[in-house]
């Protein structure tokens, strides 16, 4: 009935060796640079609607930002609402902010897909900018802020992270998972 | 008082090339490059700020005593303000290799799922029970370059008697052309409904604590050859509000060795090939969205090591729909059967299998109902070999709770009844309570 004792792989490979091997080859985890700014990142991402927009050009404003994959159906949702209320508290408030959320996937994701995104999820605000951009300039910014996530086939897996920059470009406050309450934080 | 002053510029400018020179190194030790930058480029503007000052005060006193010493202030200005803009450069230099460190093609970025749980039957082997290891499922994708792309998939897995063994579950190198066609070759999930390529080895990425029991793992008991080696041929045509999904594939035929399917990681003595197709319809905006069918079909010559030994031409079609949003994930997926016997006068045999699954991501977890299917001819040789190939059903209800973005609990509650007799199962029903802790990292 049970034939894994033939398994050829199984025989040949002791388990000490395959985690020698494999903990030899790890390589050390991204770590955000602190007191980074925006003007430090890379300028090029397209928008939604197919312009050229950098980070730059946001200059005077708190900028919130986030990484995210369209196809995400749990831990970016929450992101996105969570963001949301950051929006209202904001709004409440009379301040201006942008939200800017970068694809983690641009290979996969690009204009095209945030637009039909936005449209999925009714945002009509124009201060919310959904971004993609080259492969490298995506994991510059990632590994930059911290950002940390790897593709398993189809799947991208990330955290629940979100950055806010105030006027002048400077990373003023980390939002994440153990961040209770984003909208209160600002 | 001008040499002094002189030296000390000298020294400072000095001390920051030096500073400047093992920097990288020092770096590469250091949890940030970022803070390293930052820190270097304070010191660097705290040093030009220095030198200014003191260049300033040697030309004061320069013009105080012109007659005294004058060659070595004379020279100290140019030689600092050259070492500077050797150190500005420098510290360019670093800022573009910290920069393009995101994309450092030398590094190898490790991940993987991990499992454990507690049962009253063991999700792979009903016999078994209480509390269980589940697999150490390590995923290594190098970045290569621009189009070659590579995959690595080693599971540390608890076999159904209880061993652990060590598998590369998938091993696939390929070339990528665009989005709309990359070129694998080597060991792949093989491209049959949607589970089997959609959720693999880790048990955190899906939802449910565990597959459909026909669409198990070879050497979990699985009936279906999910593994091939071979080449695969994917990808994806974008249209307006959708995308066409579509792969093509061949490699070696399978063989049942012991009662499991072994995917010939080493090629075939018989020279037969498995072969197939898949082509499915993504919708990605409006009210469709988040709906997928698909069509896909294979087939194989599949021997067994009994004597005399059995081939069977497995022929198999079958579809899928998913409707995958943020609120539902519902799955559902059939396969038909029509094996002929090849060797023997046993003719051809039809079977089915199938599964429906509905979840709810709701707030505080995800509910799902699984319900699956298998009706296997025990005369098809195919069946009858394998260590589960007897017919059975299951119902299923569980629940996901995600602990945090990186871990989940799930429970599940399931009634099996094993419907064949057959020489490794006997007819039987029995009742699971599982629960399992699944994390990725």
């Amino acid at each position: 009935m049970n034939a894994r004792c033939n398994r050829p792989i199984a025989r040949l490979c002791s388990l000490p060796v395959w985690f020698a091997a494999l903990f030899l080859a790890m390589a050390p985890p991204a770590v955000p640079a602190a007191g980074v700014g925006l003007s430090q990142l890379p300028q090029r991402w397209l928008g939604d609607d197919g312009r050229a927009i950098a980070f730059n050009s946001l200059a005077g404003r708190r900028v919130v930002l986030t990484m995210a994959f369209a196809g995400c159906h749990v831990i970016c949702p929450l992101t996105i609402r969570r963001l949301q209320q950051m929006q209202r508290r904001f709004d409440a408030r009379g301040e201006r902010a942008d939200f800017v959320i970068v694809g983690y996937d641009p290979e996969n994701e690009g204009p095209a897909d945030w637009r039909a995104f936005r449209a999925n999820h009714h945002f009509d605000r124009s201060n919310w900018h959904f971004l993609s951009g080259s492969r490298d300039d995506t994991e510059r910014l990632a590994h930059q802020l911290g950002f940390e996530f790897w593709k398993y086939d189809e799947h991208v897996m990330h955290g629940m992270r979100a950055l806010v920059f105030d006027a002048r470009g400077q990373l003023q406050l980390e939002l994440d998972s153990d961040t209770k309450n984003w909208a209160s934080a600002i | 008082m001008i040499k002094q002053a002189g030296n000390t510029a000298r020294g400072l400018a000095l001390a920051v090339a030096a500073f400047s020179a093992i920097a990288p190194i020092a770096s590469r030790g250091a949890g940030s490059e970022g803070e390293q930058i930052a820190e270097l480029k304070q010191k660097l503007d705290q040093s030009l700020k220095m030198i200014e000052a003191l260049t300033a005060r040697v030309r004061q006193l320069e013009a105080a005593q012109p007659a005294s010493t004058p060659t070595a202030a004379a020279t100290a200005v140019p030689a600092d303000a050259q070492r500077i803009e050797t150190v500005e450069n420098r510290v360019a230099q670093m800022e573009a290799s910290n920069a393009a460190r995101g994309g450092d093609s030398s590094s190898l970025p490790m991940h993987g799922f991990a499992d454990v749980g507690v049962a009253n039957h063991n999700p792979w082997n009903p016999d078994l029970k209480g509390y269980y290891v589940g697999d150490l499922d390590f995923y290594l994708t190098p970045r290569l370059g621009t189009h070659t792309k590579a995959l690595f998939e080693l599971n540390f897995e608890t076999d159904t008697d209880g061993s652990i063994g060590v598998d590369l579950e998938r091993a696939q190198i390929g070339y990528s052309f665009s989005d709309a066609a990359t070129v694998w070759l080597g060991r792949f999930h093989t491209p049959f409904g949607y589970m089997n390529t959609a959720l693999h080895h880790g048990s955190w990425i899906a939802n449910a604590l565990r597959r459909p029991a026909f669409l198990n793992f070879e050497d979990h008991d699985g009936i279906l050859p999910v593994h091939t080696v071979g080449a695969w041929l994917t990808g994806a045509a974008h249209g307006e509000g959708g995308k066409l999904l579509y792969d093509v594939y061949m490699g070696n035929g399978q063989r049942i060795s012991g009662g499991v399917i072994d995917m010939r990681n080493a090629g075939n003595d018989h020279g037969q090939l498995i072969a197939g197709g898949r082509l499915g319809y993504q919708w990605t905006e409006g009210a469709a969205e988040g709906l997928q069918f698909g069509l896909h079909g294979f087939s194989s010559k599949i021997g067994d090591d009994q004597v005399p030994e059995h081939n069977t031409q497995l022929r198999v079609v079958g579809g899928y729909g998913v409707y995958d949003t943020d609120r539902w994930e519902h799955i559902f997926e059939i396969y038909l059967f029509d094996n002929k016997d090849v060797s023997g006068n046993g003719g051809t045999h039809k079977s089915t299998a199938g599964f429906a699954q509905f979840a709810y991501r709701a707030p505080f977890g995800v509910p799902y109902l699984r319900y699956e299917r298998a009706s296997l001819q025990q005369a098809d040789q195919y069946f009858a070999q394998q260590a589960f190939g007897a017919s059975y059903w299951r119902a299923a209800i569980g629940i996901r709770f995600d602990i945090d973005p990186k871990s989940a609990l799930k429970l599940e509650l399931a009634n099996t009844h094993v419907t064949d007799q057959t020489p490794n199962q006997i007819q039987r029903e029995y009742d699971d309570a599982l629960a399992q802790y699944a994390i990725r990292f």
